[in-house]
């Protein structure tokens, strides 16, 4: 049977947006679709994560992206990062990133920083945000979100990719784990290889944390690290523990 | 000990208990690249191991 919810969402979202979210409410409900476009989310980088994250976020209906790149874009970026195009070649990932969304969804707010993000900008950027989006490529910028969603309390879904393989994992603060319990040392540096398809499972597989999150649906990857093998084809997950030696929380999430 | 190793080969290793930062580098891999899941559980690498434990080796990325 087929449900018309065409006039409850009308008053709700706007009319603009009749239609464009069907075939999740199917999912979520009005309810479901309300809170998304009530979710203001900061997306930290443009590059391979952050296209994959950032596109799906819009699409979804996120309703306010403010998304942070300090980098310009190069003609190396463009096997994966798929918000830019040839012809934003040296423009600024960020605003490449704003034109990308507001093109793909023009009823949400995009908000674009050209800055990198550092102890002295990143309570400014995360004003009036409610999640972070992991699209960095090191673990100090990792650490240095991690410590500030620790400070907010507001969650940080993570996510890393090189070459074929990824891995994601959702730190909701004082009730997990948080990301320098699991990972107490940052690997040494290295250029990453990377494919464009490496980073759409791993981002999306963040967008669906916060989806989830948000909407109050299934199991969030908490205390749980998911990792993704595409050359063996393989999807696995390990458990991890809030560590009473971590340096950031101290164990926090242990007991809740 | 089953080991499963960051490259998805499986190893028994027959050795007494030690700390897992040891069983590591005696596999020739660097213990900052890894974490290690023991018994399906990550744990600090101060940790040990041995007898029928199940260790598996992961190399975490940070690419983005």
């Amino acid at each position: 049977m087929k449900e018309d919810y065409s006039s409850m969402r009308g008053e709700m979202l706007g009319d603009g947006n009749r239609g464009r979210y069907a075939r999740q409410i199917l999912l979520f409900g009005e309810e479901g679709q309300k809170k998304l476009k009530s979710t203001r989310v900061l997306i930290a980088g443009a590059g391979g994560l952050g296209s994959a994250i950032a596109f799906y976020m819009a699409a979804a209906g996120f309703g306010r992206i403010r998304i942070v790149d300090c980098d310009v874009v190069e003609l190396s970026n463009l096997n994966r990062q798929i918000l830019h195009a040839q012809a934003d070649l040296g423009r600024a990932k960020a605003l490449s990133a704003y034109d990308s969304l507001a093109g793909i969804n023009p009823e949400i707010e995009v908000e674009a920083v050209v800055e990198r993000i550092s102890e002295e900008n990143v309570d400014d950027l995360l004003q009036g945000c409610d999640m972070i989006m992991d699209g960095m490529d090191s673990f100090p910028s990792r650490y240095l979100l991690n410590r500030a969603a620790l400070k907010r309390a507001i969650p940080l879904f993570h996510g890393a990719i090189s070459g074929y393989q990824g891995q994601a994992t959702t730190i909701i603060p004082g009730k997990t784990a948080c990301l320098s319990c699991l990972f107490p040392r940052a690997p040494p540096p290295a250029t990453a290889p990377a494919i464009g398809s490496t980073c759409g499972v791993i981002g999306s597989i963040e967008v669906t944390e916060a989806i989830k999150y948000v909407t109050g649906k299934g199991r969030l990857l908490k205390n749980r690290l998911m990792l993704w093998d595409g050359l063996e084809g393989c999807l696995e997950e390990v458990s991890y523990e809030p560590s009473p030696y971590c340096r950031e929380c101290r164990g926090l999430g242990r007991d809740a | 000990m089953l080991i499963s190793m960051p490259d998805g080969s499986r190893r028994v290793l027959s050795r007494s208990e030690a700390r897992i930062e040891e069983i590591v580098k005696d596999l020739g891999i660097n213990p900052e690249e890894v974490i290690v899941a023991k018994n399906g559980r990550i744990v600090p690498d101060d940790e040990t191991a041995g007898g029928s434990d199940q260790l598996k080796i992961v190399r975490f990325v940070h690419g983005g």
